[in-house]
């Protein structure tokens, strides 16, 4: 019997830790990321966080409203979205339309605290922020609609995630889709917004 | 969590003993171990859930407004062909049938084999027959808007790029249908003693570089879903919507096929990789069709076949009349030469965008293997991925030695699909780093090998740039996928003074992919002349430069009667002279030479304003086309009907028929990513366990046991 009892506590003891640990290892590879992302700013080039990484930062997001800042990594693989949000199309910000994917249950959780207004800030590798504004959120079926980038506008942002965000089913198909426009284009004195770490 | 309590279950013995201290460690100690254990391969499974989703994508069609539109056209192929010689003629009728309660317009972006020269139009509406005639491409869309908003029935086939044609088809009566005939020819592939002939019935979706244009100057004709960008002005004109099978009526986008050949050889087999094949011998012609009857217009049909070992021909004379003119049609196959070879230096160049996910870059990685594979320890190399950028595994080509080949094929082996296809950038790093002046450099040969499903609209640019960029190199390319763009195969390996080969399915990877990397490694045969008997005679192509080993010299020409001697002289790659003489009076009767003729002319035309970078002779390919009755860039067919049968008070829709995605590609649009991660379930699972063992804990305390 105690053997049973010992069995039961330790496995759920591990589910625990293991469940603990994908929240944990989003949070952790954030700060690994932002020294990766100063390093890229820095020579301009793309820099892997680690050298057997897939996927490397190619942007900056800052939601002021919610006083969150998160590097975005390239690619949108289970690989790349468990350490941060992916980019899943478009070139640097400011040129074309930007499709960013998160977890709901890590990076994304409050993307529905974005209500219409919310500003978006996004940073490309040559240290312009770009300001976005949220137009509007909703919810897509997944099954029924792809995203068509050759008809959003160049100064789009979408935002995605799982939908609901309470969910427990990890293959649901519904997504929440937050819709960002960007305000007037940055002027380009802006350069003392860089922060670039130097000698990384 | 099973692995754990397998681990244990495996570590306690069967009957529980007394409270030996010892087994109560080594208890603990398992546990542990197993916990440890789960923690390393934790990985595994602890990742999001990345599985593609597998549920059928819908998509629907939308007006202007955004309301939903049902598909309405049902649409059904029928292709004849008929194989005579190295020419093969199609019959391809496409029924539009109209299953909605309004008069609509049938617009069907199609794809053609490269080479085709397409030849007549007719439209049949119940019983009666129209023949469409050749028009300038500007008349012949402003006479098919008049016929068609005035009530009459009318049909029109443009090009839009050699291999890609539109066809509308105006006033189709509701519950009726309507048919087009196109016929049309094509020159038939013949490499290493085998004929080949592709059939494609779909494209897929193209990439579109460039930065859009505003969507207010597109034209009145934009059907498909790309908008214009500054690289590819046409993009709306060349991106139909596309579709998967379960999408479309079940009965729709269906293909009958049968092929005659009478090749005029006796016949040792006839294959075809993604089709079975019904064949049926009929004294010197061969009826071939799939088994299964209709097929699904998803993948191109590619049928092959193979002379009796020891007759494969050598050589070829087809000599044809056409309005008072003489036109012959030669090839001649040079024999396999010494087996001197050079080292090389081999750049692999391997699209990893979007549009090669799913089956297609599983077939790209094994390609690149085996070209991997044929590498020889003098020999260097390199691999270059691209999809929105390039990326290269090494700096510069490294020697083939054991470590460089297991790294490469390492980094093959992980090579995922995703993003756009800007090939421009890919092929200036492949072909860029000619110019080193390394002395090493100048014995080896330089070769290029690009495999690609050519899914891009901005194809003129980019040969452009091979044109610009090749120097002494050699471009390859390796056409991957269900449906290919061939004639972007076929144009850059042309421009890259290479060959092009297809690879249809991974079962099929062998035969095409031996063959041409055997032909890689063979030396060739250069500055090939052909010296015919008329001494102004117009032959095409113009210069036929180099041929690798198996390939054969294949030329076309106007105004030489069947008399007298062709003379083709090249050098072997030993310095030696390599000379062939034929008799034309041996030559036999072929149709069709002048529209090849004809189409070679208006091809020779565009590519010499094309390096030349202006405009095309509009005028003069008018006229060619006009006498010839071909379709080209500057004519389209037309056929219109006198009677008006629609009343100016009903509608007419306009129904833009899709194409079927490429079998075992994905989705052309970007699907929504998966999002969550199994964190907030692992954590559930692991608080509601440690509760209940808790409420265990202390029931026995209660309990006293």
């Amino acid at each position: 019997m105690n053997r049973i009892l010992l069995l039961l506590l330790s496995s759920s003891a591990t589910l625990l830790v293991f469940g603990l640990w994908i929240p944990l290892k989003a949070v952790v590879a954030q700060e690994l990321l932002a020294l990766a992302w100063a390093e890229s700013q820095a020579r301009q080039t793309e820099t892997r966080p680690w050298p057997w990484a897939d996927t490397w930062p190619v942007a900056r997001m800052a939601l002021p409203e919610l006083d969150r800042s998160m590097i975005v990594l390239e690619g949108t693989h289970g690989e790349s979205l468990a350490f941060g949000p992916g980019r899943l199309v478009g070139g640097l910000p400011g040129e074309g339309p930007v499709i960013i994917a998160g977890h709901r249950d890590t990076h994304f959780r409050q993307l529905d605290e974005l209500a219409p207004g919310s500003g978006i800030r996004l940073q490309g590798q040559d240290g312009q922020w770009q300001d976005y504004q949220v137009e509007a959120s909703r919810v897509v079926d997944s099954r029924r609609e792809q995203i068509d980038t050759q008809r959003l506008s160049p100064d789009t942002l979408l935002l995605v995630t799982c939908y609901p965000f309470e969910s427990l089913d990890t293959g649901g198909p519904l997504r929440y889709v937050v819709t960002a426009r960007r305000r007037n284009p940055a002027p380009s004195n802006r350069l003392e917004q860089i922060d670039t770490v130097a000698g990384l | 969590m099973m692995l754990s309590t397998t681990l244990l279950r495996l570590s306690v013995p069967a009957k529980p003993a007394n409270r030996a201290r010892l087994r109560r460690f080594m208890e603990g100690i398992t546990l542990w171990l197993a916990f440890l254990l789960l923690l390393f391969v934790q990985p595994l499974y602890a990742e999001a859930n990345v599985a593609d989703e597998l549920q059928p994508g819908l998509l629907h069609f939308t007006d202007n407004r955004g309301d939903w539109q049902e598909p309405a056209l049902v649409l059904d192929s029928d292709f004849d062909v008929t194989v005579s010689g190295l020419i093969a003629d199609t019959r391809l009728t496409r029924h539009f049938r109209n299953t909605s309660d309004h008069w609509r317009e049938g617009v069907f972006v199609f794809p053609l084999p490269e080479k085709a020269s397409v030849y007549a139009l007719t439209m049949t509406v119940g019983e009666r027959t129209i023949t469409g005639e050749v028009r300038p491409k500007a008349q012949a869309r402003e006479e098919y808007a008049e016929a068609r908003d005035s009530g009459r029935q009318a049909a029109t086939v443009e090009q839009q790029r050699p291999n890609l044609f539109t066809s509308r088809v105006a006033n189709i009566p509701p519950g009726e249908d309507i048919s087009i005939e196109l016929r049309y020819q094509q020159p038939v592939d013949y490499r290493d003693g085998q004929f080949s002939l592709r059939l494609p019935t779909t494209l897929t979706p193209r990439y579109m570089p460039g930065p859009m244009l505003p969507t207010g100057e597109a034209a009145g004709w934009s059907e498909g879903w790309a908008i214009a960008t500054r690289e590819v002005p046409d993009a709306d004109a060349i991106s139909p919507f596309t579709v998967r099978p379960e999408d479309v009526a079940a009965d729709s986008h269906r293909a009958s096929i049968s092929v005659s050949l009478s090749a005029g050889l006796e016949l040792a087999d006839v294959t075809s990789p993604g089709h079975e094949l019904e064949t049926r011998t009929d004294g010197q012609e061969v009826h071939v069709s799939p088994s299964e009857g209709t097929v699904l217009m998803n993948r191109d049909f590619v049928l092959r076949w193979r002379p009796v070992h020891g007759s494969e021909p050598v050589a070829a004379v087809f000599h044809e009349q056409f309005d008072g003119e003489d036109y012959l049609m030669t090839m001649v196959v040079p024999g396999a030469a010494s087996d001197l070879t050079l080292p090389r230096d081999l750049v692999f160049v391997i699209d990893t965008s979007g549009s090669m996910a799913g089956e297609s870059i599983r077939q790209a990685r094994q390609a690149l293997g085996r070209g991997l594979d044929t590498l020889s320890a003098e020999d260097r190399f390199n691999v270059i991925q691209f999809n929105s950028q390039p990326h290269a595994l090494f700096m510069a080509p490294v020697p083939a030695d054991g470590m460089n080949l297991a790294r490469a094929h390492r980094y093959v082996s992980r090579l995922q699909a995703e993003g756009g296809t800007e090939m421009a950038s890919a092929l200036s790093l492949a072909l860029g780093g000619a110019g080193s002046d390394d002395t090493d450099d100048a014995a080896r040969v330089r070769q290029v090998v690009f495999i690609t499903d050519g899914a891009v609209g901005n194809e003129a640019g980019l040969f452009r740039q091979i044109r610009e960029q090749l120097g002494n190199q050699r471009l390859f390319t390796v056409g991957i996928g269900s449906a290919p763009n061939m004639h972007f195969m076929r144009e850059a390996a042309r421009w890259g003074r290479g060959t092009y080969t297809a690879v249809s399915n991974t079962a099929d990877l062998g035969g095409p992919l031996v063959a041409l990397f055997s032909a890689m490694e063979a030396p060739v045969l250069t500055g090939l002349r052909t010296q015919w008997p008329v001494a102004d005679a117009e032959a095409f192509p113009e210069r036929p430069g180099d041929l690798l080993r198996g390939e054969p010299l294949i030329q076309v020409v106007r105004g030489v009667p069947p008399e007298g001697t062709l003379s083709v002289t090249g050098m072997a790659p030993d310095g030696k002279r390599w000379k062939r003489t034929l008799d034309l009076r041996q030559s036999a009767g072929g149709t069709g030479l002048h529209r090849r003729w004809a189409r070679a002319k208006i091809d020779s035309l565009l590519d010499r304003a094309r390096i030349q970078g202006e405009q095309p002779d509009e005028e003069q390919i008018v006229r060619l086309a006009m006498a010839h009755s071909l379709m080209s860039p500057f004519t389209s067919f037309l056929a219109v009907d006198s009677k008006p049968v629609r009343s100016g008070n009903d509608p007419l829709l306009a129904d833009s028929v899709p194409t079927l995605l490429p079998a075992g590609t994905s989705a052309g649009m970007l699907r929504y990513p998966q999002t969550a991660t199994i964190s907030p379930l692992l954590i559930a699972l692991g608080l509601v366990g440690m509760m209940f063992s808790a409420a265990i804990v202390l029931l026995r305390g209660r309990v006293g046991l």
